[in-house]
């Protein structure tokens, strides 16, 4: 019992019932720890049940005997089948209470702490946390803003501070590791470089600038893993050639945009200088990807902008100059020059007028000759052309004709010609089968190969990607498992060590093993039970025919003999009494038992101590009938 | 004008031009007063505007040493060398500034952002809410000025904001 009323105790504690540290069993129990223990456990099977009774024992009888009845209902509607009345609350017997509580704490949910058992229970564990902190931030007090510690700040001033701003950093880059760096970069790294937290304008943004840089770092890295491992991988380029393809590639498409863009519309007027505009930013566009020139050329405009603006001030003051120089010296011929000036001009222009003329003519007779010499050169070429072929018949008529006076000898000459020739020719055909057939065949062969290795490769493409697949998935799965780990260990830590799991095994497991140790002595007693019985069945079958045999045969013989006669009524009294004998022992044997029986519920009543309940109730009744004539006499004085 | 670099001695001169680099990536340039006793204002802004000009310009344009070197005849031998040490050692540095310049000529670029996971525990009708709200807060550049702009969404915004980010993330893939 000792072990029971300690488990009962645990979990009564855990339901949040103050009890105290000297009370180890049942027995000790008082009426308003009963009572507290029975409304916190009612309160956590069904919170609705169990929040309208106090845990506390009201000091009016009236309100004691209300509470005791509300708390018997509730047990019983819940399901408790033993008896159940106020007075099991108010005068408790230990075996009711014992079984009231082992009852309730079977029914306390073992939901909650399935659910705390499973890794789902993160939102549980955070809500934890953050009732926790709240808690604690709490029950700190308020501090005026002036005598805040830094720990206070973080919790008691409003809101973050700062916000994100980053700013481009410079870094010594570690992408030039390999090989040896320009000598003015290390000289800057070296002599000019600030260091990274003096860099940002506002020192509270060295933190968002390096998470910045580090976040661009890292997602142009991962997206150039993906891509490669997507794409760069089926191309079978090497990582360079890669990217200079798709270097190109959007160059190109670019080119093709802008292009598109700067084709000159025949109907606006602006066309014409918009186009060479576009066309000359898609030359700038050439050799680089990005748009730095852009900006570049906006900037060689304004350079010669502002050359433009400068010169021309300076070009007007030098001619302002010269002519002021020139002014006093001519003023007396002033008129004559301007006569001499204009006969000079209309002279030369009418001279110029002239050489235009003159100009323009032998232009036009340029062209003219030009287009003759083009025709006459034309005709030159098909003149040699014809020339040449001429050239050749007459040749081969020469030839033919120094053949002919011995006619019959170069006939055959050439017939012999011809017919070894042709020979050549069939020996050349048979030695080109000869050789390509082979070349054929390795070229079969090689082109096999080529396309067993390709497959190859491919299948070798999948399966890396398989692998990658693969390898991502390991990683994430291990690092839930981590999570998961880390999660349990730290549940694990927060359990309560009060209860030594192993101790109740080892309990459960003697118990266990007495149980089936009393199970094998009741199988014994049940088996020699059943012999008595078949024992018993085999001596009354004998005894019966026994009596038969010698019923009769006295029978007969009392026909004959008045002793024998005598002796068959003793037999049959002898018979009758000793029935009637064994039943009368039956008859003990089952009082016995229920003496036995009874005896056992007089116990039972007597440990339910029924008199002395009796007796409280009946002093309850009359403290009830008390308080009611007092309040009825207060009633009737007010 | 940038012949009025010569005012500053040749030893003083790569820590000026290293700063004055650091204006055109971003960062904050030299500062007038610990050249206030150098130039005057004019002559300062001058300065400072011309040599940012010229490096974007050597930069942007990729010009050879030669080509920086006749651009730059009219400047002392000390400050050429400085100024060509410092253009090659940050040409990188300015390029990529140049870059991400032209990837900002669209009217509105964003800059920064920030969010905050906010768990509403409960509110005024609710008793037992735990509904995790985001606020995310972005600083959009538009003109040239930092516009922030801040948000607040619940779970299913959250999910439009990013399906229609990624939507646009795909279009940029495909571009590619």
């Amino acid at each position: 019992m000792e072990e029971v009323d300690r488990i009962l105790i645990h979990s009564l504690r855990q339901t949040g019932t103050e009890i105290g540290e000297d009370v180890d069993s049942v027995k000790q129990f008082s009426s308003e720890l009963i009572v507290e223990a029975v409304v916190r456990c009612l309160r956590v099977i069904d919170p609705s049940l169990g929040n309208g009774l106090t845990p506390t024992l009201p000091p009016g009888m009236s309100a004691r005997f209300r509470l005791g009845m509300s708390l018997a209902q509730a047990c019983q509607d819940l399901g408790y089948k033993g008896e159940i009345g106020y007075q099991t609350f108010l005068y408790s017997s230990e075996p009711e209470i014992r079984s009231l509580l082992m009852f309730l704490v079977e029914k306390l949910p073992r939901a909650s702490a399935e659910a705390s058992d499973q890794p789902a229970g993160k939102s549980a564990l955070l809500q934890k946390a953050i009732a926790a902190q709240i808690r604690a931030q709490l029950a700190l007090p308020w501090v005026p803003p002036t005598c805040r510690l830094p720990l206070l700040c973080q919790t008691q001033s409003a809101g973050v501070s700062g916000s994100f701003r980053s700013q481009a950093l410079s870094l010594p880059h570690a992408k030039g590791l390999g090989k040896p760096p320009v000598k003015e970069v290390a000289d800057y790294c070296r002599d000019f470089l600030l260091p990274v937290t003096a860099q940002p304008s506002q020192h509270a943004s060295v933190p968002a600038s390096l998470l910045e840089r580090h976040a661009l770092e890292l997602s142009a890295a991962q997206e150039w893993e993906n891509e490669w491992n997507s794409q760069g991988l089926l191309t079978r380029l090497s990582p360079e050639g890669y990217r200079s393809r798709k270097r190109a590639r959007l160059q190109k498409r670019i080119e093709e945009q802008l292009r598109a863009a700067a084709q000159p519309r025949p109907n606006t007027q602006h066309a014409p200088r918009s186009g060479p505009d576009l066309a000359e930013l898609l030359n700038s566009f050439g050799g680089v990807t990005a748009g730095g020139d852009v900006l570049a050329k906006g900037t060689r405009f304004t350079h010669t902008e502002k050359f433009t603006f400068t010169q021309e001030p300076e070009t007007s003051a030098q001619q302002m100059a010269a002519a002021a120089s020139a002014m006093p010296s001519s003023r007396q011929s002033e008129e004559d020059l301007l006569a001499q000036q204009q006969d000079e001009l209309q002279a030369l222009q009418h001279q110029l007028q002239q050489l235009s003329v003159r100009m323009e003519e032998v232009g036009g007779d340029m062209k003219q000759l030009s287009v003759s010499i083009t025709q006459v050169s034309d005709e030159l070429k098909q003149r040699e052309l014809g020339n040449s072929e001429k050239e050749d018949s007459v040749r081969v008529k020469k030839q033919t004709i120094d053949l002919l006076p011995d006619a019959e000898n170069n006939l055959a000459k050439l017939q012999t010609l011809v017919e070894s020739s042709a020979k050549r020719v069939v020996s050349l055909a048979s030695q080109w089968e000869k050789h390509r057939a082979p070349l054929i065949e390795e070229r079969r062969r090689l082109k096999e190969l080529c396309s067993n290795r390709e497959l190859e490769s491919s299948r070798k493409l999948s399966e890396i990607k398989d692998l990658h697949d693969k390898i991502r998935q390991s990683a994430d799965e291990a690092k839930k498992k981590e999570g998961l780990y880390k999660q349990l260990i730290t549940e694990f830590e927060n359990l309560p060590k009060d209860v030594s799991r192993s101790a109740y095994t080892q309990r459960i497991l003697e118990i266990v093993g007495n149980i089936r140790k009393q199970k094998e002595e009741i199988t014994k007693i049940l088996s020699d039970t059943k012999e008595l019985q078949k024992e018993i069945n085999s001596l009354t079958g004998k005894l019966d025919r026994t009596f038969a045999v010698t019923d009769e045969l006295v029978f007969k013989d009392a026909k004959k003999d008045e002793s024998v006669r005598k002796s068959y009524k003793y037999l049959a009294a002898l018979h009758e009494n000793c029935t009637q004998l064994i039943q009368t022992i039956e008859d003990t044997g089952t009082i016995m038992r229920e003496i036995r029986d009874l005896e056992e519920q007089i116990e039972t009543e007597n440990g339910k101590k029924t008199v002395s309940n009796l007796e409280k109730i009946l002093e309850d009744y009359k403290a009830i009938r008390q308080e009611n004539s007092a309040l009825a006499a207060k009633i009737r004085e007010a | 004008m940038i012949k009025l670099l010569e005012k500053l001695p040749p030893t003083e001169c790569p820590k000026f031009l290293h700063r004055v680099v650091d204006g055109v990536c971003g960062r904050d340039p030299p500062r007038f007063g610990d050249y206030g006793s150098t130039w005057s204002l004019p002559e300062w802004m001058e300065v400072l505007d011309g040599l940012s000009l010229f490096f974007r310009f050597a930069v942007g344009k990729k010009c050879s040493d030669e080509e920086v070197q006749e651009s730059l005849l009219d400047l002392g031998g000390g400050h050429r060398e400085a100024v060509l040490a410092c253009l090659k050692g940050r040409g990188k540095e300015i390029r990529q500034a140049l870059v991400e310049r032209t990837n900002a000529v669209s009217s509105a670029q964003l800059h920064d952002f920030d969010w905050q996971i906010k768990l509403a525990m409960s509110s005024d009708k609710i008793s037992s809410l735990q509904m995790a709200l985001l606020s995310l807060s972005l600083d959009v550049k538009q003109g040239g000025a930092l516009k922030p702009v801040t948000l607040e969404l619940n779970r299913e915004e959250l999910q439009t904001l990013i399906n229609s980010l990624e939507a646009a993330n795909k279009v940029v893939l495909q571009l590619k």
